[in-house]
């Protein structure tokens, strides 16, 4: 009887050896993980155009090492010059031996000139990979990427974790930059509009100086002596067709921000008599819409909650605490908003970016009326500004 | 003999069946129907629900597949058409099994494993498939509230980013591109068909036809919901975006501070995925089962030759699988609405006979 049991159960313990042989064999190859010591983790890149294709600078981090006083991620940077990004991949892992990692990228900029051909011919090769992750920030800046990426940082580390701060939550929430990702500006491209905007990143002298040049030039590596840098990206870059057709200032930034109902911590400058008072924005509401009743007309709609923040002159202790906003301000305020919304359209509708998604507005409202206006609805649309500020009381 | 229960059955259609449609066919709609992809869903859903309903009606006869045709047409015929649709199981088994291979290998490795990477999976079905098709209930029992529970997690994380509206205007992608995806999303679509070899293994109680197609279609409106959040997400860019409930979830603001939390329910829907696809290859021995009797040796057999055989399949189709996709989905999509939307309702005309009692 044991026998017959012992030869009934052998089936299953020979399933269950060879299940174990498996899966050591599974286990043993460390799940593919390459290891650390021979890996680029790339905390940005930078895309420009070169002569014979593209220039792709990786940033990669490197630790500083074990002493605590000295921690934190120094990088490196490393340029490959290439026909296609894949080229350049490649070429940055033959030049260094390092597998290069997008998992970590947070950060891609364009060059300037780069960002004036249509931008999504090579940010195809991230948007594509899997192992990119496409929530991460994508930028415009002056000059080349890898000026930019190369520079020595004032605040930080890296000029890339640097340029991370600038495009906080808080920072979006103060209206002074317009933040956007790869999977956003890829569905603004393949969508109606065809349309989007990146932040654009200037770079100068911590001392405050503007380098003519837009940057020292000075490449990773080298070992040369940098000045620092501090970058700003309170301009906005707007695209067409995947191109870039035009700049935005400051001011037409925070209008933008507005209208997209972002600023929770912004402020306003407003001229008052011969002094100029500045505005905290509280709460803002911002919305557009597309009427095709008739002419096609474009509603803008915004509305702010403000306080009086500061004045440029010395003014009484009440003067600040008291309640609410003089209404001479808030009309002035008005005045100023519908200002820079009025050139924030005007931009847009020279440069041929359809900022506002009318198109796309139009595509999901009627295929009908689409296929009639696609061509001639930026043209043909009239703005309605209708701002309103209220004071906080 | 384990009978499967109406709650058992109720979480296969409703929780299990589902899972297995959230991996590549939604980029797949997306590339061809755009905004409009939640329409040939919406059809499979409702005449899947409808055949579906025709089969849990054969199932309150009590009798298996085989003994169903043998009472019409003899035992020779009935052998010959259990084969055959054994072999239409094996077939049908192909797609999510080398969609689950590219998965895993895609999703869980942060480079190209190896090929052995996803041949433990064949362990695992060759003792599913070498174990009674009836035991599993339990299994569902538990792979059920799993799959509820990850997929409304999912759900939950994916919904504050989408876009609903982006789905307009409905008819975007014109009757062709609708037909068209219609007609290639038909094999992802054959759950009536899985239902065949569990006939005679239901414990068919009143009203579990109208409740189990009723649980079906929730099923399926999951799905859909699940497509429409996945195009509202990506837009333009979700034909590109294979894996999908892989996918949607990430952009939740938690996630950006704590990690891809998400990953837990990834795994758990995984888990359920697994023992989905395993499921057409455990109908298919039992189809050929029912036909030649439980032999000592044959269940063990059967099971090590279909799992060797497949497991050649994900080694030749390793990096042909779009070239797969295209053939089972696109040049004979037509097998699946035969064996799956056809044949099922045509056993309701299968002749009535009574058990002989030995």
């Amino acid at each position: 009887m044991k026998a017959r049991n012992l030869i009934k159960t052998i089936p299953m313990k020979l399933y269950v050896l060879l299940a174990a042989v498996i899966l050591f064999a599974f286990f043993s190859n460390d799940f593919g993980l390459v290891d650390i010591q021979k890996t680029a983790v790339i905390l940005a890149a930078g895309v420009d155009r070169s002569e014979e294709g593209f220039t792709l600078t990786a940033q990669i981090a490197v630790p500083k090492g074990s002493d605590r006083s000295q921690g934190g991620t120094s990088s490196v940077e490393i340029d490959a010059e290439g026909k296609t990004i894949s080229d350049c991949v490649s070429l940055i892992f033959s030049k260094t031996g390092w597998v290069p990692k997008l998992v970590f990228c947070d950060l891609i900029v364009i060059g300037e000139n780069a960002a004036k051909e249509d931008v999504i011919s090579y940010l195809n090769y991230f948007l594509r990979s899997e192992y990119m992750p496409d929530s991460c920030k994508l930028a415009v800046c002056e000059g080349t990427a890898k000026e930019l990426l190369s520079s020595t940082s004032a605040i930080d580390d890296a000029s890339s974790l640097a340029i991370d701060k600038l495009f906080s939550d808080a920072a979006e929430k103060s209206g002074n930059v317009m933040t956007n990702t790869l999977k956003d500006f890829a569905i603004g491209y393949y969508g109606a509009s065809k349309s989007g905007y990146l932040p654009y990143i200037r770079m100068t002298d911590q001392d405050g100086s503007q380098d003519p040049a837009g940057g020292t030039g000075g490449t990773g590596g080298t070992g040369a002596q940098q000045s620092e840098k501090i970058y700003s990206a309170e301009e906005t870059a707007i695209f067409s067709e995947g191109r870039m057709v035009g700049l935005l200032p400051r001011e037409q930034t925070l209008a933008f921000s507005l209208l997209k109902g972002n600023v929770e911590a912004g402020t306003l400058n407003v001229p008052d008599r011969d002094e100029t008072v500045t505005l905290s924005v509280l709460k803002n509401e911002g919305g557009i819409d597309l009427e095709m009743k008739g002419a096609p007309i474009a509603k803008l709609d915004l509305s702010v909650m403000v306080r009086l923040c500061c004045r440029g002159t010395t003014a009484p202790m009440q003067d600040i605490s008291s309640d609410g906003v003089p209404d001479a301000i808030l009309e002035r305020a008005k005045t100023v908003l519908d200002g820079y919304v009025r050139d924030l359209w005007q931009i847009c509708k020279e440069s041929g970016c359809d900022l506002f998604d009318l198109r796309r507005a139009l595509y999901r409202s009627s295929l009908k009326k689409y296929a009639e206006w696609k061509d001639y609805l930026l043209a043909s649309v009239t703005p309605e500004i209708k701002t309103e500020v209220k004071s906080m009381k | 003999m384990n009978k499967i229960s109406q709650r058992q059955l109720f979480f296969l259609l409703g929780c299990v069946a589902p899972v297995g449609k959230l991996v590549i066919l939604p980029a797949r709609l997306a590339a061809n129907a755009g905004g409009d992809l939640w329409i040939p869903a919406l059809f499979h859903v409702l005449v899947q629900s409808a055949v579906i309903f025709c089969v849990l009606l054969l199932a309150k006869r009590g009798k298996s597949f085989y003994e169903l045709l043998a009472d019409t047409f003899g035992q020779i015929i009935a052998k010959i058409l259990s084969v055959l649709f054994a072999l239409f199981l094996l077939y049908a088994a192909l797609l999510p099994l080398l969609e689950q291979q590219i998965f895993v290998r895609g999703v869980f490795y942060d480079t190209l494993p190896s090929l052995a990477a996803f041949s433990p999976f064949f362990l695992f079905s060759a003792y599913l498939c070498a174990k009674p098709l009836a035991s599993f209930g339990r299994v569902w029992d538990i792979l059920g509230p799993m799959a509820i529970v990850s997929f409304a997690g999912i759900l939950v994380f994916s919904a504050t980013n989408a876009d609903y509206l982006a789905v307009l205007p409905v008819g975007s992608a014109g009757l062709k591109g609708i037909a068209g995806s219609t007609a290639l999303s038909f094999s992802w679509f054959f759950d009536s068909a899985l239902l065949i070899p569990l006939l005679g293994k239901i414990e068919y109680k009143r009203g579990a036809a109208w409740k189990g197609t009723l649980c079906y279609l929730a099923g399926g409106f999951a799905v859909l919901l699940f497509l429409v959040t996945f195009f509202g997400i990506f837009e333009g860019t979700a034909g590109n975006q294979l894996f999908a409930f892989t996918k949607t979830s990430k952009y939740y603001s938690a996630i950006t501070a704590l990690g891809r939390i998400d990953y837990v329910f990834i795994f758990a829907l995984a888990l359920v995925m697994a023992f989905y696809s395993a499921l057409p290859l455990q109908g298919s021995i039992d189809c050929v089962l029912q036909a030649f009797g439980k032999k000592r040796y044959l269940p063990t057999l059967l099971s090590i030759g279909v799992n060797l055989l497949f497991f050649g399949f994900t080694v030749f189709f390793d990096f042909r699988f779009n070239l797969a996709m295209e053939f089972i989905s696109q040049k004979l999509f037509w097998i699946f609405p035969v064996f799956t939307v056809l044949l099922p309702p045509l056993c309701l005309l299968l002749r009535r006979k009574r058990h002989e009692s030995a």
